[in-house]
């Protein structure tokens, strides 16, 4: 399978150690040989239509551009690699930008109309234009893939579109945000206020220096936003979403709450009528009281009544396994 | 209102025929009983719980005073005013815009009542925490009260954070 990455942050170099590490597995177990056949950042991209050696291009992207690897193009865009490259499949890992979606949305649409697949993580063009992708998907005969994009390494979406395809889902609810989920427990266990907690997650690498969207709950929200949509086939958009952040949560509240038997949890609901992200009481030993940075998913079902799974929401090698399992699961529709 | 009690019965026959008269003398309707045999007392002592529905306040006090004649041991008594309730914390200037108000309109509505408050300060200056219980005779009232503290949050700029499993 030919395959360009667009974006070569954490996401994309995680993907392609992963690509190097599982070749053989990839090729014995699914039948799948994964040719990256072009990488795009935002100064250049390396091409080759043989495929590129990714251990040389992780090299390279070390400390400069993909386009100083050999061949590789100073200034050429992301968007002339989709439209000119042949190959079956678009990676879009570019930042997420909430309020435009670009340049993602740019990315995943040109791909699109150019008979490309598309597997994505990146929140923005799903937050911004979620309905516009699925139909021109459809409309374009192309596979449209973001399960990356909610809960990291969690099959959140797969599980209820597919394992869960038989049952009405009335309600999905979680813990989608590890920054905070870290916050929070930290704040439980060991009784520090958040401002201390928050420098400790920044100087960790779990929270980022500008940590707005995790602790104001708008992250969870976008998450919200994209299960509505894929899950629950709301038309939902961001500002649907009611969301109170973590940010007046302090060490007395959650004291209170852990005498109580409970502690607090910033969580997403989802259902037809609400769109909900906030801090809720959540009882010792409930699915969703998980530690760290932990995510959690629950799923109120009318037959199979509750399902909640639990797994890391973030990380370039957790949310590979996401990334991953789109493009198998692409290869197998396909009758790979 | 619906009322839950622990007694404890000797484990003899005839005892729990003996407490549950009273009960059905002054109109209680027994809903469930349960033995807790697991749950024997050092002396010997069965505790039973009971969940029975009953008109009035006054008619509860003469259900407790003939058992405690008979010498039926009550060891616990719950959910007085109803049968659901729900935690709420609240983070903010609690104090400075007047709890006491909120609680009185709360317990205003019927079959509801605060019947736990715990009350965390601040730093000066800083918002301070409470963590709140509200009792109520069913959910409908339950939601009720639920609601109405939530308008009172919004006007006071408190934080209000419900339980995950709130009623809707």
């Amino acid at each position: 399978m030919r395959i360009i990455l667009i974006g070569f942050g954490n996401l994309g170099k995680g993907l392609a150690r992963i690509f190097i590490d599982k070749a053989d597995f990839l090729r014995k177990t699914h039948g799948l040989v994964p040719r990256v056949v072009a990488v795009a950042d935002e100064r250049g991209a390396a091409v080759d239509e043989k495929g590129l050696n990714l251990s040389k291009l992780l090299k390279v992207a070390e400390k400069k551009s993909v386009a100083a690897y050999g061949g590789g193009k100073r200034g050429k865009r992301a968007l002339e690699v989709i439209e000119d490259m042949e190959a079956d499949v678009v990676y879009e890992l570019t930042p997420t930008n909430i309020k435009t979606g670009e340049p993602g949305l740019t990315h995943i649409k040109r791909a699109m109309l150019a008979g490309k697949h598309v597997i994505t993580s990146n929140k923005g063009p799903l937050v911004v234009a979620f309905r516009e992708l699925d139909s021109l998907a459809r409309k374009c005969g192309v596979e449209f893939r973001y399960s990356a994009s909610v809960g990291g390494a969690i099959p959140v979406i797969n599980l209820a579109r597919k394992l869960l395809a038989g049952n009405e889902i009335r309600k999905v609810c979680g813990v989608l945000n590890g920054t905070t989920n870290y916050i929070l427990t930290r704040m439980s266990t060991e009784g520090i206020p958040f401002e201390i907690v928050l420098r400790e997650a920044q100087e960790l690498g779990i929270a980022e220096k500008d940590p707005t969207l995790d602790i104001k709950g708008i992250d969870t929200a976008c998450k919200i936003t994209i299960l509505a949509n894929s899950i629950l086939g709301i038309d939902a958009r961001l500002e649907h979403v009611k969301v109170t952040g973590i940010d007046r949560i302090s060490s007395e509240a959650i004291r209170l709450a852990r005498e109580g038997g409970r502690t607090i949890k910033l969580v997403g609901v989802a259902r037809r009528g609400s769109l909900e992200v906030g801090p809720k009481l959540v009882p010792f030993g409930h699915p969703l009281a998980v530690g760290g940075t932990l995510n959690a998913v629950k799923f109120e079902l009318d037959l199979a009544r509750e399902i909640t799974i639990t797994g890391f929401g973030a990380g370039p090698q957790e949310t590979s396994s996401s990334l991953l399992g789109d493009l198998i699961d692409i290869h197998r529709t396909l009758g790979g | 209102m619906l009322v839950k009690i622990v007694m404890e019965l000797e484990d003899v026959p005839g005892q729990l025929l003996k407490a549950l008269e009273p009960i059905s003398r002054f109109g209680g309707n027994i809903q469930s009983i349960m033995h807790q045999r697991e749950r024997k007392t050092p002396l010997g002592r069965v505790p039973v719980m009971l969940v029975f529905e009953i008109g009035d306040k006054a008619r509860m006090n003469k259900i407790l005073d003939e058992l405690r004649t008979i010498g039926v041991r009550v060891t616990q008594l719950g959910e007085r005013e109803g049968a659901v309730r729900s935690t709420v914390l609240l983070v903010g200037h609690i104090v400075h815009t007047d709890i006491m108000g909120t609680i009185d309109r709360l317990n205003a509505i019927r079959g509801v009542m605060v019947s736990d408050l715990s009350l965390a300060m601040g730093a000066p200056n800083k918002e301070s925490a409470a963590r709140m219980t509200i009792t109520a005779g069913d959910e409908k009232h339950l939601r009720l009260a639920i609601s109405t503290l939530r308008r009172a949050a919004g006007r006071k700029k408190l934080l209000m954070i419900t339980s995950l499993e709130e009623v809707e």
